[in-house]
């Protein structure tokens, strides 16, 4: 197994076996047919971008058609709740595209009509700032990562009850200046999925990135997991944008009650 | 690491953990907190309520409990494990009071509850009971009680816990400001209890619950309006404390 610079894990082809084509056949083990099968599931994957609303697809990359200095993700649903009370509140965001993908783990096998529970993506763009997004792409872009994992994940040499969860560390590219809102992510802790990805791209691409990531005991929605995340606020890629604290609070809880999923197996 | 040795209740790993225990310690934190205090002549249980469906039912949806007349308990944790451990401790508390005659100390029923969760975490086949108890009440001599149990069977007795979710913040509260004047008054304990939840409930009075034994007298649950009253009280306090903090300093 080898992982490559975006993050992905593939099998490294084993370099011992290459003289003996006997053994090397019967380890192998696949026929025809499963090459076929994988043949077919990789011609099915899919990304899709398109408009929500007009249901189009975007022909061009959104990067080129919006361009813009400040790039943040939310993963998770804690991390998007936090983004959307607190940042999106203050301003006009305007939807400018969404992508859906389908790959062969995804639980439904119809493609065309994906609901939107399905994984997907949506960006959105401030309207009233376009001077925010000036420049054109990779060159003064900073991108902002924001996501949650479970504390359980988090290795340290300290005792497990002197950790106060939830509790935020960074972890930052070489190009990233600006001093991170909180402590960095020790070793020998790393990071998975999506936000190694980006990290890893934006590393590559001298991309000067940042990712916040909330250690808590609750992975679904909750409020103290959203709430600390608040210290970013104060960073400058945030500041501009985050005008009402209060009402963001409010509109926090609000989400929060109609997101709540009612489970009675812990009281 | 850790996965080839917390599929077994009954396997120790090399360094000597129970993973199946350790991890339902982790099912008690997912329950909402719980606190309990022993005052001199009053026990006082809290929990934080659990906001109830539109279409459910409040009435089932309880987290202290009558043990027997002089003990209740709260829990944290799986629900429908605090039912069934319920359930085995009052049928217990009768039979020891047709046996003996005399009702169960708290301190021996806390100890049926422990050793039966300790069994558990030592037959295979079965897995820990997720839940933490606090047990309270008060014993034929007189002497208040507060115990805490764990899913492991481990129980002690405290002077004030919380457990549950949160229930580090409301333990650390508690430390500060658990004192013997506090204690000595029954309202004053009640309010500590109140303020202590307040630290972590979300929606303040309406989301609280409230629990008392005093000496002689048998369980009360606090009502609604009785916790919300508490609650006003409580904030005028904190107001005129900070009123007088900021004369002193101006």
């Amino acid at each position: 197994m080898a992982a490559t610079f975006f993050g992905e894990v593939v099998k490294a082809p084993c370099r011992a076996g290459t003289e003996d084509q006997e053994e090397e056949e019967e380890g192998r083990r696949e026929t025809a047919e499963d090459r076929e099968v994988r043949r077919q599931l990789a011609r099915k994957r899919e990304v899709r971008l398109f408009r929500r609303q007009t249901k189009t697809s975007l022909e061009v990359s959104l990067l080129e058609k919006y361009p813009c200095s400040k790039f943040i993700i939310a993963i998770g649903n804690n991390a998007v709740a936090f983004l959307s009370s607190f940042v999106m509140n203050s301003g006009v965001w305007e939807e400018v595209g969404c992508a859906k993908l389908w790959n062969e783990w995804c639980r439904t096998t119809d493609k065309t009509h994906l609901s939107p529970a399905e994984a997907f993506c949506v960006f959105y763009h401030l309207k009233s700032s376009p001077s925010v997004f000036g420049s054109c792409a990779r060159k003064n872009m900073q991108v902002t990562l924001l996501t949650c994992r479970h504390v359980t994940d988090y290795k340290t040499s300290e005792s497990i009850s002197s950790l106060h969860s939830p509790f935020l560390k960074a972890l930052k590219t070489q190009n990233f200046k600006e001093p991170p809102c909180c402590s960095l992510l020790e070793q020998p802790n790393i990071v998975h999925d999506l936000p190694a990805a980006v990290l890893s791209y934006c590393q590559v691409w001298k991309i000067p990135a940042v990712l916040y990531l909330c250690f808590t005991d609750v992975m679904k929605l909750d409020l103290i997991t959203v709430e600390a995340f608040k210290p970013i606020l104060s960073s400058r890629s945030l500041k501009g944008l985050v005008k009402n604290i209060p009402q963001s609070t409010d509109i926090l809880k609000k989400l929060l009650t109609t997101n709540e999923i009612q489970s009675n197996i812990y009281t | 690491m850790a996965s080839r040795y917390d599929r077994a209740i009954t396997v120790f790993s090399p360094d000597g953990h129970l993973f199946q225990v350790e991890y339902a310690q982790e099912a008690v934190k997912k329950g909402s907190t719980a606190v309990g205090i022993r005052g001199t002549d009053i026990v006082v249980l809290g929990v934080e309520k659990k906001s109830v469906a539109k279409l459910q039912d409040e009435r089932t949806v309880r987290k202290i409990c009558a043990l027997d007349d002089h003990v209740c308990m709260a829990f944290a944790g799986l629900t429908a494990d605090a039912r069934v451990v319920i359930n085995r401790a009052r049928v217990e508390c009768q039979s020891y009071k047709l046996t003996v005659e005399d009702p169960v100390t708290v301190e021996y029923i806390t100890r049926f509850i422990a050793t039966l969760k300790q069994k558990y975490t030592q037959s295979n086949g079965r897995r820990p009971f997720g839940i933490s108890a606090l047990i309270v009440g008060f014993d034929d001599d007189g002497i208040p009680r507060l115990y805490q149990t764990d899913p492991s069977g481990t129980y002690h007795a405290w002077k004030a816990n919380a457990i549950g979710r949160s229930a580090k913040t409301v333990r650390e509260f508690l430390e500060k400001n658990y004192t013997d004047d506090v204690i000595a008054n029954d309202s004053e304990a009640i309010k500590l209890a109140i303020r202590a939840l307040l630290e972590v409930v979300q929606s303040g009075g309406k989301n609280i619950e409230l629990a008392i034994i005093r000496r002689n007298q048998p369980l009360k649950m606090f009502s609604a309006r009785e916790i919300e009253l508490q609650v006003t009280e409580i904030e005028k306090e904190k107001e005129e404390a900070e009123k007088k903090k900021s004369k002193k300093t101006t």
